[in-house]
Parts: C-alpha cells; sequence; structure tokens
C-alpha cells in the first residue's frame, strides 16, 4: 500500500521483476523469469504462448490467487506482495474479477445466485444484492435466464453468466483465462464482442490468456510468452 | 444468515446422501436417547429410597429366604425403630405381559414406613382388616380399569409360593404419591397380606428381606454392622445395605446395566462419526473446484471453512431433531411392546426429559461439527490454484 502514491495512475497492472518457480518433491521448475509488463488502465492485453509458456500462471498472479517467488506486482495501485492472505481474498473481492475457461458456476445456484454469490461478501441488503446482479445479467444479456440453472444454459451463456459474476463488484481488472476455449465459434465471438463492451463502454483493464489469435485480435495489444519469459 | 440458503442448497445436491447420512445420525441419536432415558428410569427409581430405611438379606443371595424368627432379633437392636417382612410374590396376572410388581408385606409397619405412600384412612382400615385385600398403585388401577371392591388372581412363578391354585385378593385401598414431596415413587405396584401368603404356604416360605426404619439415617452404617453381627454365626447370616444400595445391587445383577447401555450409545456415535466424516470427505473433495472458485471470488479462507463446518452442522441439527422425534416416540410406545414393555413398565414416568433431549442433541451437533472438521481444515489450508490444476 505504501508504494500507491509512487504508483502511476493510468497503470492498472504492474509487473516487476517477476519469477515463479515451483517445487515438485526435490525439483525446483521455474516457469515465469524475470516478467516486467505494465498494463495501462483501460487497456485489453491478450497474452499468447504454447502450452507450458506461464500464461496461466502469469495471469494467477495478476488476479491475486498465487505469490511470486521474487519481484512485485502492483495492480489497481496495491502491491500485492504486502498483503496476508485474509487481506489478499478481500483485495480480490473488490478489485478483480475472474473469467474461467470452463466458466466454473455452482450448479446448485441459479443463473442470479451465481452472480449475486460475491455481492455476499460485501454489506448489500439481499434487495441491493439482487438488483446488482439483475443488472449484471442485463449487461450480459441474459436478465431472462436470471433463473435458470447452469445445466439449464449453453456453454455460451454459461460462460456470459461468469461474466456477469466477475463484473458484479465493478472490479477495476477483468482477467480471462481461456475464456473462449471452450464453446464454439459462435459463441466464441459473441463472448469476445461481450468483452470488447466491457472493455470500450464500462473502461475495463482486461488481461486475456489465449491460444486463440482471433480472439488475441479483439485485443488493443498481444504479449507473447515462451518458456517463462516476454518475448514481445 | 445470508449463507444459509447457500448451504442448505448444497445439502440438497445429493439428496439422497445427505437422507442417509442424516437418517444415520438418528439412528445414532434415536438409540443415545432411548437408552439413557433408560438408565435415568433406573437411576430415578433409586431417588425414591429413603435415607432411614435399610434392608436386610439373605448375605449368600436374594433367591434364599431368611427365617422368620429374624425380625424380633432385628428389632431388639440398638437404633431400629420399626422392621416389617417383605417377599417379592412374582405373581403373574392372567398373562406375563400384565406384569406388575407385586409384594407381600407386614401391612401396618409397612405403612407406618412409607409416608410416600397416600392411602385414605378408610381405605387403609378396610386392607387392615380384610386378610385377602390388598392395596393397587393408581397406575395400576387405571392399566387395568380395576375399582375397589374388584377381585383378581395371580399366580406365581416362584416355586415355594405355587399352592396348585391362585391367590385370589380383593382391592381394598388404592394408593397414590405426592411426586413433588417424594420423587421417584412407584404407584404401579400391589401389596397384600404377608400373612396371607404365610399360611397359604403352610407357614414354609421365610422372608424374602427385613425393611428396618432406624432412628438417626447418620447411623445407618453402624445400625447395618450391628444387624449383621447378630447373625454371623447363624445358618442365614444377613447382608443389610440401604434402601438405595439394595435397588442398585438388585438392578445390577443384570449386569452393569449403565456401563453395557453407554457403551452401546458411544459406539454407535463412534461409528456414525466415522460415517459422516466420510460423508463430509467425499462432498468436499467434489467440490474442490467450487472452494476454488469461492476462494477466486474474495472468499477467505476461514469463511470457506465456516461454510464446510455449518453444512456439517445442518446434518447434525437435521439427524438431532429426527432421532429426537422418534426416541420421543419409542419411549412412549415402549410400555405397550410384548418382551420390552414388561421390563419397562416398572419404571415409573418414562418419559424424554428435557436432559436427555438436550444430550442427545448436543451430541449430534458435536458429530456435525467433528465429522466436518478434518475436511473443512483441508478446504481451509488448499491452495486455489492447486485446486484448480487438479480439477
Amino acid at each position: 500500500m505504501t508504494q500507491a502514491a509512487t504508483f502511476a495512475t493510468t497503470t492498472a497492472v504492474d509487473v516487476q521483476q517477476v519469477r515463479k518457480v515451483y517445487q515438485r518433491d526435490s525439483q525446483m521448475i521455474p516457469v515465469l523469469e524475470g516478467i516486467n509488463l505494465k498494463v495501462p488502465e483501460g487497456e485489453f492485453v491478450a497474452l499468447m504462448g504454447p502450452s507450458g509458456s506461464g500464461k496461466t500462471t502469469l495471469l494467477n498472479l495478476i488476479a491475486g490467487i498465487d505469490r511470486p517467488t521474487s519481484g512485485n506486482i502492483f495492480v489497481a495501485g496495491t502491491n500485492l506482495a504486502e498483503l496476508s492472505e485474509a487481506q489478499l481474498a478481500r483485495w480480490r473481492s473488490r478489485n478483480v474479477g475472474f473469467i474461467f475457461q470452463f466458466y466454473n458456476l455452482i450448479p446448485v445456484l441459479s443463473g442470479l445466485e451465481n452472480v449475486e454469490l460475491p455481492l455476499l461478501l460485501t454489506s448489500l441488503s439481499k434487495r441491493e444484492r439482487r438488483e446488482r446482479a439483475l443488472t449484471a445479467l442485463k449487461v450480459v444479456g441474459l436478465a431472462d435466464r436470471a433463473s435458470h440453472y447452469p445445466r439449464q444454459l449453453s456453454g455460451g451463456q454459461e460462460q456470459r453468466v461468469a461474466i456477469a459474476r466477475a463484473i458484479v463488484t465493478d472490479p477495476k481488472v477483468l482477467v480471462a483465462d481461456e475464456p473462449t476455449g471452450d464453446l464454439d465459434a459462435k459463441s466464441a465471438e459473441e463472448i469476445l464482442a461481450l468483452m470488447e463492451t466491457l472493455n470500450r463502454e464500462f473502461k475495463k483493464t482486461i488481461v486475456m490468456v489465449t491460444h486463440d489469435p482471433r480472439a488475441a485480435r479483439k485485443a488493443h495489444t498481444e504479449k507473447h510468452l515462451d518458456k517463462g519469459v516476454l518475448t514481445s | 444468515m445470508k449463507f444459509l440458503p447457500y448451504i442448505l442448497k448444497h445439502l440438497r445436491r445429493n439428496w439422497i446422501r445427505t437422507t442417509s447420512t442424516v437418517l444415520a445420525m438418528a439412528i445414532c441419536i434415536f438409540l443415545i436417547c432411548t437408552l439413557r432415558t433408560f438408565i435415568e428410569a433406573v437411576n430415578y427409581n433409586l431417588k425414591s429410597a429413603n435415607a432411614s430405611r435399610l434392608v436386610s438379606r439373605n448375605a449368600v443371595s436374594l433367591v434364599f429366604n431368611l427365617p422368620i424368627a429374624y425380625k424380633q432379633r432385628i428389632e431388639n437392636v440398638q437404633g431400629v425403630k420399626s422392621v416389617f417382612a417383605l417377599n417379592w410374590f412374582g405373581g403373574v396376572y392372567q398373562d406375563f405381559k400384565n406384569f406388575f410388581p407385586n409384594m407381600a408385606v407386614e401391612a401396618e409397619p409397612f405403612l407406618g414406613m412409607y409416608p410416600e405412600y397416600i392411602l385414605p384412612e378408610d381405605q387403609r382400615q378396610a386392607w387392615l382388616q380384610d386378610m385377602r385385600g390388598c392395596i393397587v398403585g393408581r397406575k395400576t388401577m387405571e392399566r387395568f380399569g380395576w375399582k375397589i371392591g374388584d377381585t383378581f388372581q395371580l399366580e406365581s412363578f416362584i416355586p415355594p409360593y405355587r399352592i396348585g391354585k391362585p391367590f385370589e385378593f380383593v382391592i381394598r385401598g388404592v394408593y397414590d404419591s405426592d411426586e413433588k414431596r417424594f420423587p421417584g415413587t412407584d404407584t404401579t405396584a400391589m401389596y397384600f397380606h404377608w400373612k396371607y401368603l404365610n399360611e397359604s404356604t403352610n407357614r414354609r416360605t421365610g422372608v424374602g428381606t427385613y425393611t428396618i426404619l432406624i432412628n438417626d439415617p447418620r447411623q445407618a452404617g453402624e445400625v447395618s454392622k450391628r444387624i449383621d453381627a447378630v447373625f454371623e454365626n447363624s445358618d442365614s447370616q444377613t447382608h443389610t445395605e440401604t434402601e438405595a444400595a439394595f435397588r442398585a445391587s438388585f438392578i445390577s445383577m443384570a449386569g452393569n446395566l449403565a456401563l453395557l447401555l453407554n457403551g452401546i450409545g458411544t459406539a454407535v456415535a463412534f461409528t456414525i462419526l466415522l460415517v459422516t466424516a466420510n460423508t463430509m470427505s467425499m462432498a468436499v473433495r467434489e467440490r474442490r473446484n467450487e472452494i476454488a472458485v469461492l476462494k477466486t471470488l474474495g472468499f477467505s479462507s476461514a469463511l470457506v471453512m465456516t461454510l464446510i463446518l455449518a453444512e456439517a452442522l445442518a446434518l447434525g441439527v437435521l439427524g438431532g431433531a429426527v432421532g429426537i422425534f422418534f426416541s420421543q416416540g419409542m419411549i412412549k410406545a415402549l410400555p405397550s411392546l410384548p418382551f420390552i414393555g414388561d421390563a419397562v413398565r416398572g419404571f415409573p414416568d418414562l418419559g424424554l426429559s428435557p436432559q436427555v433431549a438436550g444430550l442427545g442433541f448436543g451430541v449430534a451437533l458435536f458429530l456435525g461439527l467433528a465429522a466436518g472438521f478434518i475436511p473443512a481444515f483441508l478446504a481451509y489450508r488448499a491452495r486455489i490454484t492447486e485446486m484448480l490444476r487438479q480439477v
């Protein structure tokens, strides 16, 4: 937090000399090596690279669900390394929306309840939570499916509910891990269009991992990772 | 509270598993409550014992009677106020399922020694004047729909009391009790004249036990020793103890009942703990992905752990409530069941007490929490990236 004052306000994500090493038994496996990345506010960045290049690991670090072995990551003005586990959880609930490849909706909850889930961590009343969740569903064009359960939705619709869940707390940054990886071409196109809208109209900073060049073309910037190193 | 719908929806997710777990826990709580009530009933029976009363029996076994001549010698022991002879008759009314306690007593000292039995004066006089007369407790009167003046027959299953025909009795009085002043007083028994038994059996019965009223309850130990010392060199030595100790030893003839019943309850509870823990582990393992999602959304590890514990606790609450409900029904139905009914009918006011229900519910909550703790703790410690990777 102390470095927030020196943090450039126009930079949403600032990754500084980040290294990540996994330990498997006695073996040390380096995944990211000296990563430096700046993502300005309102930017739409596509992270590309072959499997095992460290894209998802970098995304997880930016989303605050994993910690680097060394280096610093500033997201929305906060140095994530300075936060405890509990603080990091609270920070995630307010500042970052995560979109998974396989949607990861809770099957026993309706679309509306899934979207409402992050709002349970706020002090909002039940009515306010419902209103906000419904608004988020309207943004993704699924207000009429609010009472449907995930099993009653198509893949594309599930992903749109997942996006609604990611934006319902109005986070500054959205991170998406291959959001179109499990969708047919038409649904993928719709999801990408939705993400473009979120970026353009709602000024969300988006960092998206993808293998798909068509998806990457929707982004403003493409970054390539190879063997844990940013190549471009 | 806002998380309650989330918890309940997860319980409904696999309703067969949830139902079977709740039923398993309910059976455990049902057993604990029912067995505990049985033990409480036994203990309650001991409450009515008076500290001023001693019971003297044959030192070898309750099966052997004592000589009639002992009465006078006991009366002469220092500290003894009065004595009466009592024989457990073991009479059967029509059928074994109609069992109620029935005993031959020396009426006058018996009534003098038991202020807990409330008997109107006219009925007392009527009983004292009729050799075939008897007094019957209110509950047994109501059970068989008897009224004063009715006659009935009992046939004993104890060989010395079998005289080739049933004993015939006339109901001369109905005794009751003040439950507040004398808790635990049995109003199911029937008492008749010891002399009637003695004469009908050609004076060969002897005395089952002598009930002795002493001057000072603090001297109970001393007086007991004095009485036993009197018969130390006799063929039939006595064993004298307080009425409470006598009843406790009488009950313990069936083995250490409380230990046995508590042992059963504990074994069942432990088994159910393992079953519930397994269920919770499976439920959490299936939801690793969801736990990772919750944590990603900003749910703290402590909150995730709390949600899982709350789910396990909800299983406990449901299982406890169902178990207590069925236990209450079973305890009410017990006296009317064949065989078991005979055993429990002698216990006055058999019912599920709030304390026992509370104990059962507490055990259910503990089982739920204990079963949920390890999976909840594992979920607490699990890292998001590891859980997402394993999906």
